[in-house]
């Protein structure tokens, strides 16, 4: 069963259209990767998600729950990190989780449980000073914890790891992939290798609408471009093989690509072997979520 | 109710890191302190000045202190009290809108009329603990130097006036869900009680205005009997009422 399924949902700021018919849906227990450019709605989706945006049109639907406007129900199920959480800057972080496990009527032998366990995940355990004084990768934990207080099924996060350092950006991962066995979590990012790192499915989201989705294997198949890259030592081979092969596209330096549909490999290793020209690498064209995403929002 | 007992909780300890409940009990309790203190110092000050005002021919019978004159000083400082307190409060939900802080909470579940029944209260329960603080202050200082019971109708005459601090804030209420920044908060809050503070001008609102609420002194002096303000009082608690129900309506919808 999805977790989330969005369809055809519209949004416009104003004479702005954001969202054109936005479909989604993220299966239970997946890792999802929501991935856009700025400003491509990726907030405005997830805010509407959370019932603090009204749609314009379309349906959305949270463990097959229909999502409403302002009082939103539906939350109970969900885990929300925005992309810049702010939190009640007097309240240390533990003071912070009671109040949230309060506020969501949890009990307090619950919450105080979820709260030692959480502040022990996100390695803020023994943090007595107020919030007011975190880093951004202090408040980023304490939202991840946040929002898991409640043991969602849907953990949303926006840009969890975006104003990170590398190592920040580490943590966040580890966390998420972590949380995966008892929730389903969706992320939005640019950042494509977080992507590849921790993500079973993605969706790139562009112009208003979802371009592409589907598990990661299942769009790396899809998207497979049968191409090589090979190195020459020099640019008299480099040429060479340009001239036999005029489809061959020569990169930087003296690397050169080909495609299977233009040129046919063989020919080209036959081509090498009777000229006997030395060869620095032979690589195959793996599809990146970088050239994709460029595919992508080339249109 | 737990949530709603907890967020009025954290309302209230913000108040009291923030050092907002320490600044409003000072200012209470000065004001409370001054009323007498006027009073009592008028005619040690008149004393002080006789000399020069003899030399430029003015003579200076006795002045005779009463409770009267400190009852006179608390309806003249406690606008200001009220104006202070509104100014350190009007960014009670504007703060949190600015923030974001609150799209946690109602992310996690917590109803919006929650939110906005602690705000008031909490507003509610600083005001009137700080006004009858300035007043119990002000009563004792009376009774121990003066006699109270000059005053006619004293309690109904204080009584208004807390009733109008309670209308204030109702109105900041609803211009808080309505507006999201405390500048507008102010504007609107102040530009009704303006309004109102105009209309009275015209002899046959006066007695339907809130502002006549703040006319303690016609009622301590006699001039006025308390049957004259009931007109004003239901307005005020009628409007209260639909500005507090207008707020929650509003603030259901609002977009954070
Ligand atoms: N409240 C608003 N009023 C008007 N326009 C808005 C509002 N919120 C968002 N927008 C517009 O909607 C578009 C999408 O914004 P959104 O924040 O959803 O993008 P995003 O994908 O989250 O971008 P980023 O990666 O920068 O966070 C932007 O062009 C923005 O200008
Ligand atoms: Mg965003």
């Amino acid at each position: 069963m999805d977790m989330l399924r969005i369809t055809d949902l519209h949004k416009r700021f104003g004479d702005k259209e954001v969202l054109r018919g936005l479909d989604l849906s993220v299966p239970e227990h997946s890792v999802f990767g929501f991935i856009g450019q700025n400003g491509a709605g990726k907030t405005t989706t997830m805010k509407t998600v959370l019932g603090l945006l009204k749609a314009d049109s379309g349906e959305i639907c949270v463990n097959g729950e229909r999502v409403v406007y302002g009082q939103t129900a539906t939350n109970r199920y969900i885990g929300y990190l925005p992309d810049v959480p702010e939190f009640y800057a007097f309240m240390n972080a533990s003071e912070y989780l009671d109040f949230c496990g309060e506020i969501s009527g949890m009990s307090k032998r619950e919450t105080a449980k979820r709260r030692d366990e959480l502040l022990e995940l996100v390695g803020l355990a023994g943090e007595t000073h107020r919030v007011g004084g975190y880093s951004r990768g202090m408040k980023q934990r304490l939202g991840i914890a946040q929002a898991l207080l409640g043991s969602p099924k849907l953990l949303i996060c926006d840009e969890p790891t975006s104003a990170l350092d590398p190592v920040g950006r580490k943590e966040i991962l580890d966390i998420l992939l972590a949380v995966r066995e008892q929730t389903t979590v969706l992320f939005s990012t640019h950042i494509l290798t977080d992507v590849e790192r921790i993500c079973s499915d993605v969706a790139f989201l562009n112009n208003g609408v979802v371009e592409i989705q589907g598990s990661m294997s299942e769009i790396k198949t899809r998207f497979r471009i049968d191409g090589y890259r090979l190195e020459t030592a020099n640019e008299a081979d480099r040429d060479a093989i340009r001239r036999a092969f005029p489809t061959v596209k020569a990169e930087e330096g003296n690397v050169l690509t080909l495609t299977e549909q233009d040129t046919p490999m063989f020919d080209v290793l036959r081509f090498i072997a009777e000229q006997r020209i030395p060869l620095l690498k032979w690589e195959r064209c793996e599809p990146t979520l970088e050239s994709l995403f460029m595919e992508v929002t080339k249109k | 109710m737990r949530s709603l007992l907890a967020f009025t909780k954290k309302e209230i300890t913000e108040h009291m890191r923030s050092g907002k409940i320490l600044f409003l009990g000072i200012l209470f309790v000065l004001f409370g302190i001054m009323n007498p203190a006027v009073a009592k110092l008028t005619p040690w000050l008149m004393e002080m000045l006789a000399d020069s005002l003899a030399e430029s021919g003015m003579t200076i019978t006795e002045v005779n202190i009463t409770a009267m004159d400190s009852w006179v000083q608390f309806f003249k400082n406690i606008p200001m009290a009220l104006i202070a307190f509104v100014l350190l409060e009007s960014n009670i939900f504007t703060k949190e809108y600015r923030s974001g802080t609150l799209i946690l909470s109602l992310t996690k579940g917590l109803q919006r009329y929650k939110v906005m029944t602690a705000k008031t209260a909490v507003l509610i329960l600083l005001w009137s603990v700080g006004y009858w603080l300035c007043y119990g202050i002000t009563y004792a200082y009376n009774a121990y130097f003066w006699d109270n019971a000059i005053a006619k109708s004293l309690p109904f005459s204080v009584l208004c006036w807390w009733v109008f601090g309670l209308w204030v804030i109702a109105l900041m209420s609803l211009f808080s869900a309505l507006f999201s920044t405390n500048t507008c908060v102010l504007v609107g809050t102040g530009g009704v009680v303006m309004v109102s503070a105009l209309l009275s001008m015209i002899p046959k609102l006066t007695e339907y205005l809130p502002t006549l609420l703040t006319d303690g002194n016609s009622l301590i002096y006699g001039v006025k009997e308390p049957d004259a303000y009931i007109a004003a009082l239901a307005v005020v608690g009628s409007t209260a009422l639909a500005a507090l129900v207008g707020g929650l309506i509003l603030f259901n919808k609002k977009q954070l």
